[in-house]
């Protein structure tokens, strides 16, 4: 193998394909960068065995070849080089690469490429294509709401479907769900749902960056696994078996209460509850009143910290209904407000111990939804 | 019918077990009189001799051989009496028990100007009747116990174990007594000896050890109706057995199973399990409020209001406790030294002077924390801070379970319990013990903020749950609660279950915190009232004094 590219490429692909690596394998080769020298391109391959992350960089080739290295061995050392022309040789059969960057020199013992897991291939199966933004703008809306604990599998993922012209993406963790629908670029035959584990998602979203070109997203026949192939990297996962939850069912068909407030007042008054509510499992108090007849309605958000203090801070809303009370985890609750891009959201309340709803104004693409904790008011 | 014989001999079964017995009846009858120095002496065990001297008011020369009347008693004449009985004995039956199964001497005065009475008994009846002149006081001396009733002599135990009881006896009335001076002869050896100076540590000092005494904190508590006073250790020094746990109600020495549950409640979540708390406890109480006269010996009582004994005691202790300070901390805590003398002096001690001299600061606030800078994080597991009184290691997870179990158990005297609704219920199986254990606590469950409907067989939905378990996982803290509440009878379910919350709940040891996160837990355990142990009562904090650390470094010797 005899290759040559520029350290910020290498660097760009290292960093792309960096988490995907396994951190603690029983296989160490898992914990190791494949890396093939391949027609005028350098191919860069993580896994931990759940995901893996391909990423072109451009190359110059001298001779094929291909070797694993240890991941953060490579990446910290290629990290610290100048941008300036970095060598690869190893020779052919070899197992010490060398790394040769204008005055620094390295080398490495690595593991044989035949060695790496294979990356399945999925060129068969349910293909669909979406815009960069939208997908970037969906997966942000909802991860958030995948459960982190490995308790109950689905929820640690997302449930993606695709269903003619629409794709839709939810999370739920048994405290609250996001549901967000999108386009798709073109349309698709019948209905495919899967459950993309949030990692994967996430990494996707990381990789899309700036990309502007559509993403390509495939499931394989047996839905056991998904391909995203973006501008410059692939990624192919497994996939969560199992059903996740009939959400449609939780969310509240109708509402007694309902305020339309203004996204960065709402989190500001949130978050200075959250300063009082960590001392109190991280209970907010929103009290929604009507507007009279001269003065408008309002959110009243309050803490209260036993033997420690308490906190209130309102702000003005459009409110439509009766007076209304709910305590929400204002962790909760700051989530859905950080991701929310448009200006303004409603909130929906039936009863203080039903779920609260959060709805951005201007599109109905959006629907998320909190289940109050009960308290003594 | 029976012969007066048998009658009196089957009475004093009851009375006189052991030797031990006719030492607590003479010590009883002692006090009664008013003694204020009163020396004891046993040998061959007690088999040979009981000898109980004392210099109280002594019996009038016409009434010493009613004495050995049974029933005669000159401290209660009616059933009124017997109601409000102030005295220690009052059944009118011990003499003569005594009497029925050894040899007796009695040697009394009332007064220097009144010609003393001596009698001796054999058999109970009178052998030899005289005056015979002594200072104010009485000494009854028994001999030869049980000679006559092979079956109960074969029955006692090896000296040393007989002498163990009457040391024993001798020790709680001590320490019921601390203004009456005791000493304790066993085989012509000083066992026990106190001053009688009223010191209740110096009394301690002596059985237990000076060090236990210093690091003991006082307990008082008063209600309209009774008080509670005495000694308790704080937990990090208990023991195994209950040896060093002592109770009295109006100064009788009682061993109640609903005090033991008092002091541990009191303790609970601040032992190991197995050990035992330390404390010496007397409730004054009206004699109308509390039945002594459940058995001969007098050690049963029952209580009028059960339940207002077992919240003092619990409270008075609590009290202390919430003074108490770490086993490190014992240069802190005084001990009023109390006379010319040593309080007690213990046989197998070597040294005959008194412990070592007390230090002069009170007893103050100890128990809690002084405010901490956080310095760093140990092995993701421990942190570091520095104390205006040393280096403090804390356990991330033992005080993390501490501020999360007191949060529980203050929300529950305080607001109403706070739930966490789930969008979705999750399913729980139980296995069939499991289920059973379910049937029994689902109301305590429901109580804390469990939410949990039957769903088909040993199949459970879960609605909600409390709201402090936050991100921990709800479903193996179900599992564990029915695992350990198995074996629970319904009092302190809530603990436990507190407890469990708090341990699932609490930051794992191994998780990385950051330098805002440790400055939040240690802000929030300073603030605890027991912050140096944890719920399962290990400790929470370990302190290096600046004095331990200059001798590390060995910059001090």
């Amino acid at each position: 193998m005899r290759v040559s590219c520029l350290q910020e490429n290498l660097s760009r692909g290292l960093g792309a394909v960096g988490r995907s690596v396994a951190v603690r394998s029983t296989l160490p080769v898992a914990q190791n960068i494949l890396i093939v020298a391949e027609e005028s391109r350098l191919k860069l391959v993580a896994t931990n065995l759940e995901m893996a992350t391909t990423c072109w960089v451009g190359a110059k080739v001298e001779e094929e070849g291909s070797i694993t290295v240890p991941a953060r061995l490579v990446t910290e050392f290629v990290n610290s080089l100048p941008n300036e022309l970095v060598n690869i040789e190893m020779p052919a059969g070899g197992r010490t690469v060398q790394f040769t960057c204008g005055r620094f020199q390295a080398r490495m013992n690595g593991i044989d490429a035949d060695d790496f897991p294979p990356v399945p291939e999925i060129a068969d199966g349910i293909g669909a294509e979406v815009e960069a933004d939208g997908l970037r703008e969906a997966i942000s809306r909802v991860t958030m709401a995948a459960a982190t604990d490995e308790s109950r599998p689905v929820l640690t993922g997302i449930n993606v479907e695709f269903e003619g012209e629409r794709l839709t993406l939810a999370a739920a963790d048994g405290f609250r769900l996001a549901v967000y629908k999108m386009p798709l670029a073109k349309a698709i035959e019948g209905k495919t749902t899967v459950i993309v584990p949030a990692r994967t998602l996430n990494e996707v979203h990381r990789l899309l960056g700036e990309q502007e070109e559509p993403v390509y997203i495939t499931v394989n026949e047996q839905r056991s696994q998904a391909l995203f192939r973006l501008s410059n990297a692939e990624i192919v996962t497994q996939l969560v078996q199992g059903t996740f939850p009939n959400y449609s069912q939780v969310i509240p068909k109708s509402y007694d209460t309902r305020a339309v407030a203004d996204v960065s007042e709402f989190t500001r008054v949130a978050r200075m509850g959250s300063v009082f509510a960590r001392d109190a499992s991280n209970i907010v108090r929103l009290l929604v009143t009507p507007g009279g007849e001269m003065k408008p309605g309002k959110i009243t958000v309050t803490a209260q910290a036993e033997e420690i203090g308490d906190n209130t801070g309102d702000l003005d809303a459009l409110v439509d209904g009766k007076e209304a009370k709910i305590a929400f985890n204002v962790k909760y609750l700051l989530d859905v407000l950080g991701v929310v891009k448009q200006s303004q959201v409603a909130l929906e309340v039936t009863t203080p111990s039903s779920p609260g709803v959060i709805r951005p104004i201007g599109t109905d693409n959006y629907v998320h939804v909190i289940m109050p904790m009960f308290v003594q008011w | 019918m029976l012969s007066p014989d048998v009658v009196s001999r089957i009475a004093a079964g009851e009375v006189v077990e052991r030797p031990a017995s006719i030492v607590k009846e003479l010590v009883e009858n002692s006090i009664d009189a008013g003694a204020d120095r009163i020396d004891i002496e046993c040998s061959g065990g007690g088999a040979a001799l009981v000898c109980v001297a004392d210099n109280g008011q002594g019996i009038p020369a016409e009434q010493v051989d009613m004495a050995f009347l049974r029933h005669a008693t000159s401290k209660i004449a009616s059933l009124d009496d017997l109601v409000n009985v102030h005295s220690l004995g009052f059944r009118g039956e011990a003499l003569p028990s005594i009497a029925a199964v050894a040899d007796v001497e009695v040697s009394t005065s009332i007064g220097d100007a009144v010609p003393g009475t001596y009698l001796y008994m054999r058999g109970g009846t009178i052998q030899h009747h005289e005056s015979r002149p002594r200072a104010r006081g009485t000494t009854i001396a028994v001999r030869r116990l049980f000679r006559h009733f092979p079956a109960r002599l074969k029955f006692l135990k090896a000296e040393s174990t007989e002498n163990g009881h009457s040391a024993q006896v001798v020790s709680q009335y001590a320490l019921a007594y601390p203004s009456l001076a005791f000493s304790l002869l066993l085989e012509d050896r000083v066992a026990l000896r106190s001053t009688g100076n009223g010191d209740l540590r110096d009394v301690v000092a002596g059985l237990f050890g000076a060090e236990l005494a210093r690091a003991m904190v006082p307990v008082e508590y008063a209600s309209e109706r009774l008080s509670v006073a005495g000694l308790a250790a704080p937990a990090s020094l208990s023991r195994a057995g209950r040896s060093h746990q002592s109770t009295f109600i109006n100064h009788r020495w009682v061993r109640s199973p609903l005090l033991q549950r008092a002091i541990d409640e009191a303790y609970r979540g601040m032992l190991h399990e197995g050990r035992n708390p330390i404390a010496i406890l007397n409730l004054d109480l009206p004699p109308n409020r509390v039945d002594v006269n459940v058995h001969p010996s007098k050690a049963q009582v029952k209580f009028a209001d059960e339940q207002e004994v077992f919240r003092a005691v619990r409270e008075a202790l609590k009290g202390a406790l919430a003074r108490t300070s770490v086993a490190t901390d014992s240069r802190h805590i005084s001990l009023s030294s109390g006379g010319t003398q040593g309080a007690w002096l213990v046989a197998e001690a070597t040294q005959d002077s008194a412990y070592p001299p007390a230090a002069a600061e009170p007893t103050t606030g100890a128990g809690s924390l002084p405010p901490l800078r956080v310095l760093g994080q140990i092995r993701n597991t421990y942190v570091a801070a520095e104390g205006p009184d040393g280096l403090y290691l804390i356990d991330q997870h033992a005080a993390h379970e501490r501020v999360v179990y007191d949060r529980l158990i203050g929300r529950r005297t305080g607001h109403e319990i706070e739930v966490q609704g789930l969008l979705e219920p999750i399913a729980i199986e139980l296995t069939p013990a499991e289920d059973a254990t379910l049937s029994t606590i689902m109301d305590r469950l429901t109580e804390v903020g469990f939410a949990i409907e039957a769903f088909g067989s040993r199949t459970y939905l879960l609605r909600s749950f409390p709201a402090v378990i936050g991100e921990a996982d709800v479903v193996d803290i179900v599992h564990d609660l029915l695992r350990e509440l198995t074996d629970v009878n319904q009092r302190g379910v809530y603990e436990r279950l507190a407890t469990s919350i708090a341990c699932h709940a609490a930051v794992r040891a191994g998780k990385h915190l950051a330098t805002e996160e440790m400055r939040h837990l240690i802000r929030q355990l300073e603030a605890s009232t027991q912050p140096r142990t944890c719920p399962h009562g290990r400790p929470t904090v370990v302190r290096f004094d600046e004095a331990q650390l200059e001798k590390m470094f060995g910059r001090r010797t």
